[in-house]
């Protein structure tokens, strides 16, 4: 069943989201190869300033940073939604995220509110395959938009 | 801290990461992405892959760690682009190889190809911006 393109348009949220410290160092720990809740253990190497409190103090934001992809915590329920939405009724074992992209604003920091609404902005068909983007855009307490999103899925015919 | 006259046209960078057993499974507990077809690895062999799948994020992620190790600064980073391309599979290996394409004004633009231990791209078109504004 092709997506019907006359869900352009539909919205998701506001969605409220606090930036808490420990959500963003097992983040960067996670990605960079270790266990979460056990900062120091990584094979890889996560940023200091996204784990590292005292040398996130000396740094130009003087408190942790979330890594660029942490977006995905806060940012990710409009596509999530539209791609679990009965409305649209794509079959998920036929999912796949195909393509990503963001662009940053202020940087994201512990303590931040954010608010993140989405919108689905395209539906298209290519061959056996059917693409559909959400936007999603994400602002912190002091009205600055921190991320825009979009976030594509494929659904294989 | 790297400043904007230290990053050249045809800088490369490489690195590689490793999709554990475990590593879908530690990605959805700190990203919120619990999709079955990450964990599960008969609902991932429902769906035609030999094993369970590592979210399409986590290799952006990862992407976004290497590159934000040539830059220096996550604050700094302005956009990033990717196609997923192919499905990183549990067991697989993937290399990313960097290359800084422009400096315009402050910003610095780098391409990233990332291929699995069999030489195959799991992501197309990946790149990424920063500024580096003072």
């Amino acid at each position: 069943m092709a997506i019907d393109p006359r869900h352009v348009g539909r919205r998701y949220g506001p969605f409220r989201s606090t930036v808490c410290a420990d959500r963003i160092r097992d983040f960067a720990v996670a990605v960079a190869g270790g266990v979460p809740g056990h900062f120091g253990a990584t094979d890889g190497e996560p940023h200091p300033w996204s784990v590292d409190e005292e040398a996130a103090a000396r740094s130009p934001y003087g408190a942790l940073v979330a890594p660029p992809t942490f977006g995905v915590t806060f940012a990710m329920h409009p596509f999530a939604l539209a791609c679990t939405d009965p409305e649209i009724g794509i079959d998920l074992v036929r999912l796949l995220h195909a393509e990503q992209e963001f662009e940053y604003g202020a940087v994201v920091r512990p303590g931040d509110v954010l608010v993140t609404t989405g919108e689905v902005v395209e539906v298209r068909t290519k061959g056996a395959l059917e693409f559909m983007t959400v936007r999603s855009e994400t602002r912190n307490q002091s009205g600055a938009v921190v991320l825009v999103g979009r976030w594509t899925a494929v659904v294989r015919g | 801290m790297k400043t904007l006259r230290e990053f050249c046209v045809g800088d490369t960078f490489e690195s590689s990461r490793a999709a554990d057993r475990y590593r879908p499974i530690y990605y959805a507990a700190v990203s919120g992405d619990f999709n079955p077809i990450h964990i599960d690895r008969e609902v991932a062999q429902l769906a035609g892959f030999p094993d369970a799948i590592l979210q399409g994020m986590c290799t952006m992620a990862w992407l976004a760690d290497v590159c934000t190790g040539y830059f220096g600064d996550p604050g700094r980073v302005r956009r990033f682009r990717v196609r997923f391309s192919r499905p990183v599979v549990v067991g697989d290996t993937v290399t990313f190889r960097g290359r800084c394409v422009s400096v315009e004004g402050p910003v610095v633009r780098v391409e990233v190809e990332a291929v699995n231990q069999r030489g195959e791209e799991v992501l197309k078109g990946a790149s990424a911006e920063a500024s580096f504004q003072e």
